[in-house]
């Protein structure tokens, strides 16, 4: 996974020009058609999108997370929670969800972080169970396993986002922010110390490069980012309980990220653009929608190393390295 | 007291000796292939519906059903490390990740074949086995007679016959294996198709006593998980003890203070395991 040179190309590649112009003319798709369910798959994808987003910066450090679903959790329980019981704007809720999932991180990182691949893939595994189970445990706080309904919508200095056409150009607003943070951290000096750590750890280390908190501040800021896609889930959907953030929701969000692309700065929100909408235009068959999920994770594994975002790349390479 | 005492210990030792048959053919697949087969658990419900295929569709008495999984098993994790795994042979991150794909097409499968819900075994043995005040029911102690002569078998098989001891020369160092004249295109396939085969032949032990659907191996997939994290993955005497610790642990701590509070235990114990010995209790340290 040598790939990181990417990060240092110039600003406005036309390969970039042609991305933004794509994903512009896919976010106008639910107003062109006016469907109440277009702009619900609309918004479901800014989420997971915002989700997938913060597993890529993690990934960045070449670490790949198995508990996002928990932090997702994390940020959706303070969320909710501080606006059911002490009254706080939902406003404040999303970003004190972001906060509490980041610390988190930031208190548990550096131990985690010593392990690698697959062992770091293992702890984030028991991690996300450990939440799970914890979560059931304290009903009086989660709900228990019947969970917590009739969440307040999200709303805006007063204005409440009661229906899907006014919650979508928030969710919009919410991705571009997370995918401005994306592309601040990746063109700066951040980006290139993420990039260092990932494709040589001992280089990186002997360079003078502080790898381990290098790697820590790309866990927090990822877990941050799936805090805040977690309370933006809950108050849309308006129900959560602890199955809700299990092991499932952070296989989904791995295949999202993998299939766009594990490194690709576009990644998280192709891969999310690419699958979110499957599952809803395959309903009446939730069964084959998953073997899909499958078969499609194994393929671009096999086929596109570099996710669909690399493809055009690896096409123009007259068949690249597959 | 000293029944409970006793009853636990029992229980413990029966859980013990299934979590070992889950986990001997995770680990194996990390000694031979470095793969950490997510997919495992999806084994162990394959085995499940094979077992009930035999004896409710087909009619076959239980020993031969059995003997029909193991080959089914083994034939299908052999089709799966050529199709799914071989690509992925010097990335232990993207095998993993495979191995994710893999369960979902396995369960969903399944539950395109067979629908979502729990389907009834006949019960092959009914009554208890009585000492003073203990019972142990017939139908676990035939699983655990059973499971016990398989392990049996399969410890000769590894440590007595010549794959057995090419399987361990490649868990030990597959390169100077290799040089040996270990031939990993056959010991490959080999390696995941007897360690699936383990898990199915667990399935199908376990579906007379808790039934079968697509969903089932969420939980021996958990339980194979711990046991390979504490033991160390990859080591099989490691594993061993593992297994019985953690049927002992989930016994007692069932019996004397809850089953979730048992679940919260071994999770936060092989969460400090990763953390201070990653190679297991009983691993060796990574290169």
């Amino acid at each position: 996974m040598s790939m990181s040179a990417t990060s240092s190309a110039p600003a406005f590649q036309p390969m970039t020009v042609v991305w933004i112009a794509g994903i512009v003319l896919a976010a106008l798709i639910p107003w062109f058609t006016g469907s109440v369910f277009h702009f619900h798959i609309a918004i479901m994808v800014c989420i997971s999108a915002m989700a997938t987003g913060g597993l890529a910066v993690i990934a960045w450090v070449g670490q790949l997370s198995l508990a996002h679903a928990a932090f997702a959790g994390i940020g959706a329980y303070t969320s909710v929670l501080l606006v059911t019981r002490l009254d706080v704007p939902v406003l404040l809720g999303l970003p004190a969800g972001a906060l509490v999932a980041g610390a988190v991180a930031f208190i548990i990182g550096a131990p985690l972080l010593r392990l690698r691949g697959v062992y770091f893939v293992l702890i984030t595994f028991a991690l996300n169970e450990l939440f799970r189970l914890i979560m059931l445990d304290i009903p009086e706080f989660s709900g228990g396993s019947s969970g917590i309904a009739g969440i307040p919508k999200i709303s805006l200095f007063g204005v409440t986002l009661s229906n899907y056409q006014s919650v979508y150009p928030f969710a919009l607003f919410c991705l571009a922010l997370v995918m401005g943070l994306l592309v601040l951290i990746r063109r700066g000096q951040l980006g290139r110390r993420f990039a260092a750590v990932e494709e040589n750890l001992a280089l990186a280390e002997s360079s003078g490069i502080p790898t381990a908190k290098t790697q820590t501040i790309a866990f927090t800021i990822g877990s941050a980012i799936a805090g805040f896609s977690g309370a933006f889930l809950a108050h849309y959907v308006g129900f959560i309980s602890p199955e809700t953030f299990g092991f499932q929701l952070s296989v989904s969000y791995v295949i999202m990220l993998v299939t766009g692309g594990r490194l690709a700065l576009w990644g998280p929100l192709v891969g999310a653009l690419f699958l979110t909408p499957l599952p809803e235009f395959l309903r009446g068959a939730v069964e084959y929608q998953h073997v899909i999920y499958g078969v499609v994770l194994i393929a671009v594994l096999r086929f596109l190393p570099r996710g669909l975002a690399g493809l055009p790349r690896q096409l123009s390479r007259k068949g690249g390295r597959g | 007291m000293s029944f409970l005492i006793a009853q636990s210990l029992i229980n413990g030792v029966i859980l013990g000796t299934l979590y070992l048959l889950m986990a001997i053919g995770f680990t194996l697949a990390f000694g031979v292939m470095r793969i950490v087969n997510f997919a495992h658990g999806e084994f162990y419900m394959v085995g499940a519906f094979c077992a009930l295929i035999g004896v409710t569709w087909l009619g076959l008495p239980f020993p031969v059903t059995l003997a029909l999984t193991i080959a089914v098993a083994i034939l299908l994790g052999a089709l799966v490390e050529r199709v799914v795994f071989r690509p992925f042979r010097n990335d232990e991150l993207s095998g993993m990740i495979a191995s994710l794909g893999l369960a979902m097409i396995l369960q969903h499968g399944a539950l395109i074949l067979f629908g979502p819900d729990p389907q009834a075994f006949p019960a092959l043995v009914s009554g208890v086995f009585k000492w003073g005040a203990l019972i142990v029911p017939k139908s676990r102690a035939l699983a655990l007679g059973v499971g016990i002569v398989i392990l049996l078998i399969f410890y000769i098989f590894l440590m007595h016959t010549r794959h057995g001891r090419a399987l361990r020369a490649i868990v030990q160092d597959q390169e100077v294996a290799a040089v040996f004249g270990v031939r990993l295109e056959i010991m490959y396939p080999l390696g995941l198709g007897l360690g699936v085969a383990l898990a199915a032949v667990a399935g199908g032990l376990m579906a007379p006593l808790f039934g079968v659907s697509p969903f089932i191996g969420a939980t021996p997939l958990l339980k194979a998980f711990i046991v390979v994290i504490l033991g160390g993955l990859g080591s099989i005497p490691g594993a061993a003890l593992a297994a019985i610790l953690l049927g002992l642990i989930e016994s007692f701590t069932s019996s004397f203070v809850s089953a979730s509070a048992a679940d919260i235990v071994t999770f936060a114990l092989v969460i400090v395991v990763l953390l201070v010995r990653p190679a297991g209790l009983l691993g060796r340290a990574e290169a």
